[in-house]
């Protein structure tokens, strides 16, 4: 099956792109394919004919192409090269032949540009994600191309670190300094930046291209039922109502500490109740300490001080089988997770053989069917793909506790509801549920407590809900 | 009009280094080298004086001097990939091996690396890449014997090599089999040769 | 993981400006050097030079050192007891008995042979520790590709992948929680090495694909940091020379 079909635009000099479309609909795809990279490095089969700056990119050698078009992906730590800031900004230039002399007066521009002025020197491994994100977006400016590619550059960033992301982006638009083609799910942060829209359907078909708001009059229905994230949808009232069915509280964290390296602590003094059938929200920008916190909850960490207790029990200490029938989490990485070769391998890792009679159901309410994925590698989904095959290996399981770290990233609006739907039940028939999270509409929709964290600390919102005696 | 875009297979070995082998080999030695270092408890805990039962499991070491071969399929490959695996332990702590462990890197790499010059780098099969792995042993062998074992006695090192060949074909060069079985079912070597 | 990288003071110092070439030319000359001799005089002689030259001209804190330097001690009382143990010398009724339990006799011969490959193990750590604290590796692969001309597009191809190191650590540590919380025992099931190794070559790939697409690997490079010989490479070349013959005139 294409993954992409009969795409069809054309983008003047200068002008910004924005693709919208489901996931799986092949936006990554065609962000490979203008930078040349699809199908030269990656292989399958095409047809038809893209042409940048009047040349084809599958008979453009791939220096000239790299000459012309910046491309930016989703990850950022994926695509920082050197070990220091100043030096991977001048990786390109280098590659690019600059003397030195004008390398000298271009890199500081460029860092700059991105915000990063004061920290040249610093090892790129110890920025936080946004900072690495735009670093990255640094390194692909400095030769200045005439063409910038971003494959969701925020999808990692919290909001604050999006922000000053898209901010940068619209500086480079508005002095039309690139033409840009922008990925994005987070259509409200981007949908201000865009002169053009191109939306992709579920088959790899678009929809419809044109200016922003032709296209959402023309096609608005027609986007929202393939899933697609539209700037204007409106907010509605939580899904259901926050409120606590239970007193008993299923999991306690009194003055927990934990820090990876000596001296540095990611969490610090946390105390949080959790009753059973509540919801949580766990927000803060990134390196607070969100996962990690999750990760003490379920006992995958054991803190370096304070205890934390999971029905009366340290999950720390608790067998495998004992802890999984207990807790269950989903990592932030939708990848590093993955044990198995195949999805269905995937799902029923651990399972017992009673339990896997529910499989087929949540693969098909996750919009992952056995018949088509069940035999596929977990590795070569799409990302939303991933994300929903790791949310149904721990849905799977009837667990009183669930940790989600960053549940709904990369998911178009079906994959969204269809979540939530599935928590909502969850909540019904008692199941605690922990959501750290970037997505300020899942800590609306979940409806449940909110609690902030920031360099290790909550910093709002209590610790302790109704269960707290 | 549809153009599949591909590998090329042909009978003569591709000697061309495409980025991607580059980055993909040395990652492996990475990974490795990443391994090591959480292993070394372990490795300490099988007992520091229990040397031959330490030699079997060295065949761990010799693994990326097999696996990236296999991998990449491209002339230097067991040198390039058992470099940085020992560059690695010159900059991370858990294994201050210090300048000696580029230099066992070397031999280590370099052994392998001579019987797949030998095939010319057309044949990544079983048995090559079984001699390429005990080869790899006997320099790891010939290396830790001058440096480290200079005073004992002919008998015992003969016992150790054994044990570290036996280690070498069915660690080195069989679980590198299976470990690049595993990922092409993965779908990770899609730009890779079969 | 902790990656043991040199602080800005070390870079700074003395030992710090020397090339990182000169400096593992050095290294491994030490190396050679301390494997000419079994004798217990001079690896404590090159250890005792390392620590020193690290000390006093590197600005290594003393307790940085000892923290490098600790986990292989251990190795090297194993493998100086091995020697001891199983010494050819120990079966030669000639040589005088040290010590004698039960069926073991240690001779004096094998004592202090074992004696001399335990501190052989300790300088070489040394020596290791202290070259790792003092030399950034940028500068160690800049100076390779520049100096000894080593092939461009693997010295930075390397460089690149190490900056995974940490990722790759907190990888492996995640594969080890999802099988906990899933309800698999075993937290190094072979299973995690695959998981690793998938992880490890899908990032490599990527980041290839990064490179490619910032225009790695054109025909012509030019370069921003230049590295050249200085007065400071013929000093500390001088002065390292003098050290290992110094240490192996000790020998017996
Ligand atoms: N290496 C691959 N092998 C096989 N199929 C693939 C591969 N990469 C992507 N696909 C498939 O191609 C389709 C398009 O994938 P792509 O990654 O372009 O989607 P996307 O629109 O970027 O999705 P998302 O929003 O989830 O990132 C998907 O169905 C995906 O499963
Ligand atoms: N495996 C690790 N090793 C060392 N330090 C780590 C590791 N994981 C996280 N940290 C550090 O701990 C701190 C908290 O990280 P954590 O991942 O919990 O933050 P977070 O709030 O989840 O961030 P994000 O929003 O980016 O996911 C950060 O400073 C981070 O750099
Ligand atoms: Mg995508
Ligand atoms: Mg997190």
């Amino acid at each position: 099956m294409p993954a992409l079909r009969d795409v069809s635009f054309t983008l003047d000099r200068g002008e910004c792109l924005l693709v919208l479309g489901p996931s799986g609909s092949g936006k990554s795809t065609l962000a490979l394919a203008i930078a040349g990279l699809v199908p030269r490095e990656l292989h399958g089969e095409w047809f038809g004919r893209l042409m940048l700056d009047g040349r084809a990119t599958t008979e453009t050698p791939a220096p000239d192409l790299a000459a012309i078009v910046g491309l930016v992906f989703q990850d950022p730590a994926s695509q920082l090269v050197m070990e220091r800031v100043e030096d991977d900004v001048a990786f390109g230039l280098e590659n690019r032949a600059w003397p030195r002399p004008e390398m000298r007066l271009r890199i500081p521009v460029a860092i700059a540009e991105v915000g990063l002025r004061g920290l040249e020197r610093r090892r790129s491994t110890t920025l936080s994600g946004g900072e690495q994100q735009r670093l990255a977006l640094g390194g692909v400016l400095a030769p200045r191309p005439r063409v910038l590619v971003l494959d969701e550059p925020t999808a990692n960033l919290d909001p604050a670190g999006a922000e000053a992301f898209v901010e940068r982006l619209a500086a480079i638009r508005d002095a039309r300094a690139a033409t840009i083609v922008l990925v994005e799910h987070r259509v409200e942060l981007a949908w201000g930046l865009a002169d053009k829209v191109l939306a992709l359907g579920r088959d790899g078909r678009p929809i419809d291209a044109g200016p922003p708001g032709d296209v959402l009059a023309r096609s608005g229905r027609r986007m929202a039922t393939e899933g697609i994230w539209l700037p204007e949808t409106p907010e509605g009232a939580p899904a259901s109502p926050a409120v606590v069915r239970s007193q008993r509280p299923l999991v306690e964290a009194a003055d927990v500490s934990f820090g990876y390296v000596p001296g540095r602590l990611a969490v610090e003094d946390v105390d949080l109740t959790v009753a059973a059938g509540e919801r949580l929200a766990l927000v803060g920008p990134n390196g607070s300490g969100k996962s990690t916190l999750g990760l003490l909850l379920v006992g995958l960490l054991r803190p370096d001080a304070g205890r934390v207790r999971l029905g009366g029990a340290d999950p720390s200490r608790l067998a495998a089988a004992d802890l999984a029938r207990r807790a269950g989490y989903v990592f932030q990485d939708p990848e590093a997770q993955f044990l198995a070769m195949r999805v269905r391998d995937e799902v029923e890792l651990g399972l017992r053989p009673s339990e896997r009679a529910a499989v087929p159901a949540l693969m098909d309410a996750l919009r992952l069917p056995l018949g088509e994925f069940g035999e596929r590698s977990p590795y070569t989904l799409s990302g939303g793909e991933q994300r929903r095959l790791s949310l149904a290996c721990v849905l799977v399981r009837r667990p009183d506790l669930l940790v989600l770290d960053e549940p709904t990233f990369g998911q178009d609006r079906l994959g969204y509801d269809g979540l939530l739907d599935i928590l909502s039940e969850r909540v019904e028939e008692g199941t605690a549920v922990v959501a750290a999270t970037h997505d300020r509409r899942l800590v609306h929709d979940l409806g449940g407590r909110t609690v902030a964290l920031d360099r290790g600390r909550v910093v709002s919102g209590t610790g302790h809900g109704a269960a707290a005696a | 009009m549809a153009t599949t875009y591909g590998q090329a297979a042909g009978a003569v070995a591709d000697t061309h280094w495409r980025t991607r082998d580059i980055v993909v080999a040395a990652i492996i030695g990475v990974a490795f080298g990443v391994v090591f270092i959480a292993w070394n408890g372990l490795w300490e805990a099988v007992g520091a004086v229990v040397l031959p039962a330490r030699s079997l499991i060295y065949g761990v070491w010799l693994i990326p001097a097999v696996l990236a071969p296999l991998i990449v399929r491209k002339p230097g490959a067991a040198l390039f990939a058992e470099m940085v695996a020992a560059g690695l332990s010159v900059f991370l702590g858990g294994t201050p091996w210090g300048p000696d462990a580029l230099l066992s890197g070397f031999v280590q790499g370099a052994a392998a690396e001579l019987v797949f010059a030998f095939t010319l780098y057309r044949s990544y099969s079983l048995p090559v890449l079984v001699v390429a792995a005990v080869a790899s042993a006997a320099g790891a062998w010939i290396h830790d014997w001058v440096l480290y074992y200079a005073e004992t006695d002919t008998q015992t090192m003969l016992l150790v090599g054994g044990a570290m060949a036996v280690s070498a074909v069915l660690v080195s060069a069989l679980g590198s089999v299976a470990l690049a079985r595993a990922l092409r079912q993965a779908g990770a070597l899609e730009g890779f040769p079969d | 993981m902790i990656v043991r990288s040199p602080d800005e003071l070390s870079l700074a110092s003395p030992l710090g400006r020397v090339r990182a070439v000169t400096k593992l030319g050095l290294a491994l000359a030490w190396l050679v050097g301390l494997a000419l001799v079994v004798d217990p005089r001079p690896p404590i002689v090159v250890a005792l030079s390392a620590a020193l030259a690290g000390v006093a001209f590197g600005a290594i804190r003393p307790a940085a050192l000892f923290r490098g330097v600790a986990p292989l001690s251990l190795a090297a009382v194993g493998v100086g007891v091995f020697n001891a143990l199983f010494s050819a010398a120990n079966g030669d009724p000639l040589q005088p008995v040290a010590l004698s339990v039960g069926p073991v006799r240690l001779t004096e011969v094998a004592l202090v042979g074992g004696l001399a490959l335990g501190l052989r193990i300790l300088a070489i750590a040394t020596v290791g520790v202290v070259f790792a604290l003092t030399t950034d590796s940028t500068a160690l692969v800049d100076g390779l590709v520049q100096q000894l001309r080593v092939p461009e597009r693997f010295g930075y191809g390397a460089l690149a992948a190490y900056q995974a190191v940490p990722r790759l650590a907190a990888n492996l540590a995640t594969l080890r929680q999802a099988r906990r919380i899933r309800g698999l025992r075993g937290s190094w099931h072979p299973r995690i090495l695959v998981g690793l190794l998938v992880l490890a070559i899908r990032h490599g790939d990527r980041l290839a694909l990064a490179m490619d697409a910032r225009g790695f690997g054109s025909a012509r490079r030019t370069r921003y940091r230049e590295v050249r010989w200085g007065p400071i490479d013929a000093l500390a070349l001088v002065v390292g020379l003098v050290v290992i013959v110094a240490a192996l005139a000790t020998a017996d």
